[in-house]
């Protein structure tokens, strides 16, 4: 339970600390987190089945059984959570932000909020979680935001509420009843997952939830609130958004959508893997053209998503481990990027890459930092996605060839914009901009960043390891508890 | 009957303490005897005295839950208002008074047994407000909305006794359970005149909760009147009506169920779709707050389309959720106090005054259903229920729903935002202690009281 009420208590404190000591007090908070996230996740033993962490052994009449605890796949993300929320504040950590009370509360709010989307074990308690984590993110963007922010707000924030309301009835239908079936005993994960779905019902929660996820992941058609919200948010925003939103509704599939109504994966599992494909080269060739540097990255992320929502629904262990260290490592990457994006911003006032260049020769750390995290992101080998993106492509192609050849060019396109963006804003004649090269904290989220990177892309058994009996036994579970019809 | 004769004698009293020219201990009286009356409906269920049931009342369990969160809506209107009536020290005996004599008449309106009293009780509910919606009389919008108000009003009250007379002329009584019985015994084989006289009676509830096609008053009305008025409205005159409706639709009429669930679905989407979209483009506060209302009447008129035992605690969580949502939020634009009832003058609020300003974001979250807050666990209840039998419908209401997140969001930028720098910068409201009260406890019910609900 330390892992909610730590950062429950820092965004509290956070509403009383002195000005001064803000930003300390903020990387303590992050720091301690994540130090209590690791120990959990070294004592934790990767062929244990489930560690309950809160469960009143008691359903509410209502059937909310308050139900939380993690395996590997929760605890993974908890760890990436907390890592994440810590590197967020480093790297705002020599801005005037850091000392705002507010922002700092609001980024403790939101990764309590976010931890209490990855370890609920009971749908209600998901859910509302699920919707809280809209609110910290928001105001952030609200409150920290660029000028035109609130034209984009209001898109973003209709946009998932809606979608989050269809998860709210598909919820609701399998809880209750619809289209003939038993009603659930209560919101708990597995006596959802004991409900037996005739076809039509399995097909319309199984579309409740997938409209859910597809707004938030953001999967082709419903991707458009994305770029604006990502160019308009401040960078703390942006990077919440991308690296640890993005992932809750990649999670959610997972844990949620699949495991609750694998009747009409089936029919479902095409149409995703198309669209997922669409969104890689359409969002790639959108980021190839684009001026703007943020919104190039912006739409890479859109491009990166769509191969692991994917590989999420072939349903088989070996893509499954591609998606989560291809999880990690849109994380980590997006985090570098978005880092970088500020840096250049915050130093010249400009976003627009023709009017960048030069940069590498006032800031040779800056630019051999954003370099690699460059590189990572057109996953090179021996950086971590190169793994992912190669068993997400090779999970792909074994399910169908010419689908797996049109999302394999994402490797391709992946590189044009990436090294695009960054020659046009690192090289060329120098624009005369007084470019202070990094500061001691930006240096050490990229240092930070660039360990993990190359661990995961040498080591990635690390996370493989840790994941994999808990998928495992995911996919049994899925098995044992629904006939699946082949 | 207890608290029916104390919230009365205590509405008489502060009428005549006025006199005395202390304010204070009018409402003193008043708050006194709420609670009295609160706690006398209380054990009066409590312990089962044998006079429950008396000729045309009956306090079951029903009257008593609807009727306590009536008086604790009450308490939190006349406790808001307080402050606003000492602009007019001479007249918070007679605000305070009338608001307990609608009270009276809601209660009657939850516990009635006979079409008589139900019609007593819509009237005593009503009367007051004809009069307190017009009391702003310096406002030609205030007389507008007391004329509109009766007019229509009394040409509602003209439709349900003539529908009640169709239903006497149908089953010879008066009296519900005798309906009941009547129309269960006569299954299939009803004369004319009982559907007749149905209509009459739902057109007429149609138009005192304010759903579409008989809403056209509800915006002038809220617009017009007072702000405590439009909340007593929203919170109490609602509940009163959506109470009686319940015991009348759900209960005495349910034999009829398929005749009138099919109408009142249609109606109940209809009224759902005029209030989100016509308060969209609005730009005054009480006139969104009334379209508002409109729409959440669409949703609550779901548990009265759906026929299960737990319709009538669904509808009472909704309605507890509600009026938390509204008191809080007209107390709010009461501490704003802006002449032209503004919605732009939320403008900065929450930098101004914090609390006011984050209990105005609770409400607007509530309204919009946003979880933890408790609009959305009162609208869960509704909805997951609805669903096992009409899944249609609630995907219609949670479209709605994403509908109204719109407007409601507007409002929450504005209260978050800076104000503009070239304005003169509104000076911090004065918030009275009374006030502060009202607002910490919708706070904490908004926050809390949804947990409470789905024990």
């Amino acid at each position: 339970m330390e892992l909610l009420i730590i950062p429950s208590l820092f965004a509290l404190a956070a509403l009383v600390i002195p000005r001064n000591f803000m930003r300390y007090f903020g990387l303590a908070g992050g720091v301690t987190s994540a130090v209590v996230a690791i120990v959990h996740a070294v004592y934790y033993a990767p062929t244990t089945k489930y560690v309950s962490l809160f469960d009143p052994n008691w359903t509410s009449t209502f059937g909310l059984s308050y139900k939380m605890g993690y395996d590997g796949i929760s605890l993974i993300m908890v760890v990436l959570t907390n890592v994440i929320t810590l590197l967020i504040l480093l790297s705002n950590f020599n801005k005037e932000l850091a000392s705002n009370k507010m922002f700092t509360a609001m980024v403790f709010f939101m990764q309590v909020a976010l931890l209490g989307v990855f370890t609920s074990m009971d749908g209600l308690l998901f859910y509302i979680f699920w919707e809280i984590t809209l609110i910290p993110v928001f105001l952030i963007a609200l409150w920290f935001g660029a000028p035109g922010r609130k034209q984009a707000l209001i898109k973003f924030f209709i946009y998932t509420f809606v979608g989050s309301l269809a998860m709210l009835l598909a919820l609701m239908a399998i809880k209750t009843g619809i289209c003939g079936n038993l009603p659930a005993a209560s919101f708990a994960v597995e006596d959802l997952m004991a409900v037996q779905l005739s076809a039509c019902s399995a097909c319309w929660i199984f579309g409740g939830f997938l409209f859910a996820f597809a707004v938030k992941i953001p999967l082709f058609p419903f991707h458009t609130w994305q770029p604006d919200t990502y160019t308009n948010s401040p960078m703390a925003g942006t990077m919440l958004l991308s690296a640890l939103m993005l992932k809750m509704a990649l999670y959610g599939m997972i844990r949620w959508m699949i495991p609750l109504a694998p009747e009409s994966l089936e029919s479902y599992k095409l149409p995703i893997i198309i669209l997922g494909t669409i969104g890689v080269v359409y969002a790639a060739i959108l980021a190839i053209k684009q001026n703007d540097i943020k919104r190039t990255f912006a739409f890479a992320s859109i491009s990166h998503v769509g191969l692991i929502a994917a590989g999420i629904v072939l349903l088989n262990v070996d893509s499954t481990m591609g998606v989560f260290v291809q999880m990690i490592n849109h994380s980590l990457v997006a985090v570098g990027l978005f880092l970088a994006v500020d840096i250049i911003e915050s130093r010249t006032g400009i976003r627009n890459m023709s009017e960048l260049g030069g940069i590498a020769k006032q800031a040779p750390k800056f630019a051999f930092w954003f370099g690699v995290v460059a590189l990572a992101s057109i996953s090179v080998p021996l950086t971590s996605g190169f793994i992912g993106e190669f068993l997400l492509v090779r999970g792909v192609y074994s399910y169908n060839w010419i689908i797996g050849l049109v999302i394999g060019s994402t490797l391709v396109y992946g590189a044009v914009y990436t090294l695009r963006a960054y020659q046009l804003s690192m090289y060329g004649p120098s624009k005369n901009f007084n470019f202070p090269d990094l500061t001691w904290n930006e240096w050490l989220v990229f240092f930070i960043l660039m360990v993990l990177i190359v661990i995961l892309g040498v080591y990635p058994q690390l996370v493989i390891d840790f994941v994999q009996p808990s998928v495992t036994r995911l996919f049994e579970n899925i098995h044992s508890s629904k006939i699946l019809v082949q | 009957m207890v608290a029916l004769i104390v919230i009365f004698i205590s509405g008489l009293l502060s009428l005549f303490l006025a006199f005395a020219k202390k304010p204070w201990l009018v409402l003193l009286t008043a708050s006194a005897g709420l609670i009295a009356g609160g706690i006398s409906l209380f054990t009066q269920f409590y312990y089962q005295y044998d006079f429950i049931h008396y000729e045309g009342l009956k306090f079951d369990g029903f009257a008593v839950a609807f009727g306590l969160i009536a008086i604790l809506f009450t308490l939190l209107v006349v406790l808001t208002g307080y402050s606003s009536f000492k602009d007019k020290p001479q007249h918070t005996g007679d605000y305070i008074a009338l608001l307990l004599f609608s009270l009276t008449g809601a209660l009657c309106m939850l516990s009635f047994t006979d079409m008589f009293m139900f019609f007593l009780g819509l009237e005593i509910l009503s009367i007051p407000i004809y009069v307190m919606a017009g009391s702003n009389k310096d406002d030609v919008r205030s007389s507008e909305a007391s004329l509109k108000y009766f007019m229509t009003g009394a040409f509602a009250t003209g439709v349900l006794l003539f529908g009640i007379a169709w239903i006497y002329g149908g089953t010879a009584s008066f009296k519900l359970d005798e309906i009941t019985a009547f129309i269960y015994n006569a299954e299939g084989t009803h004369s004319s005149l009982i559907y007749i006289g149905l209509l009459m009676i739902l057109s007429a509830f149609l138009f005192k909760v304010g759903a579409a096609p008989f809403h056209f008053w509800s915006p002038d009305v809220y617009d017009g009147s007072p702000h405590i008025v439009t909340g007593f409205m929203a919170a109490v005159v609602k509940l009163g009506a959506f109470g009686a409706f319940m015991k009348i639709f759900s209960v005495t009429f349910a034999g009829l169920h398929d005749f009138w669930a099919p109408a009142l679905s249609v109606l109940a989407i209809l009224t759902m779709f005029v209030g989100n979209l016509s308060a969209l483009k609005q730009i005054r506060f009480k006139r969104l707050l009334a379209y508002s209302s409109i729409t959440h009447v669409g949703y609550a008129l779901l548990t009265i389309i759906v026929q299960s035992p737990d319709s009538a605690f669904n509808l009472w969580a909704y309605i507890f959720s509600y009026g938390f949502s509204t008191i809080g939020l007209i107390t709010v634009a009461i501490i704003i106090h802006d002449e032209e009832d503004r919605i732009e003058a939320f403008r900065g609020l929450v930098r101004r005054n914090p609390f006011t300003g984050f209990v105005a974001i609770l409400g607007l979250l509530s309204l919009a259903g946003v979880p933890p807050l408790m609009g959305f666990f009162g609208k869960f209840l509704v909805f997951s229920e609805a669903i096992t039998q009409y899944p249609w419908l609630v995907a219609i209401a949670i479209i709605n729903s994403g509908i109204g997140i719109f407007y409601y969001l507007r409002m929450v930028i504005l209260v978050l935002q800076k104000e503009d720098d070239d304005k003169p910068k509104t000076p911090r409201h004065k918030v009275p202690v009374l006030q502060m009260i009202v607002l910490a406890i919708c706070a904490l019910a908004l926050l809390f009281g949804g947990n409470m609900l789905i024990f």
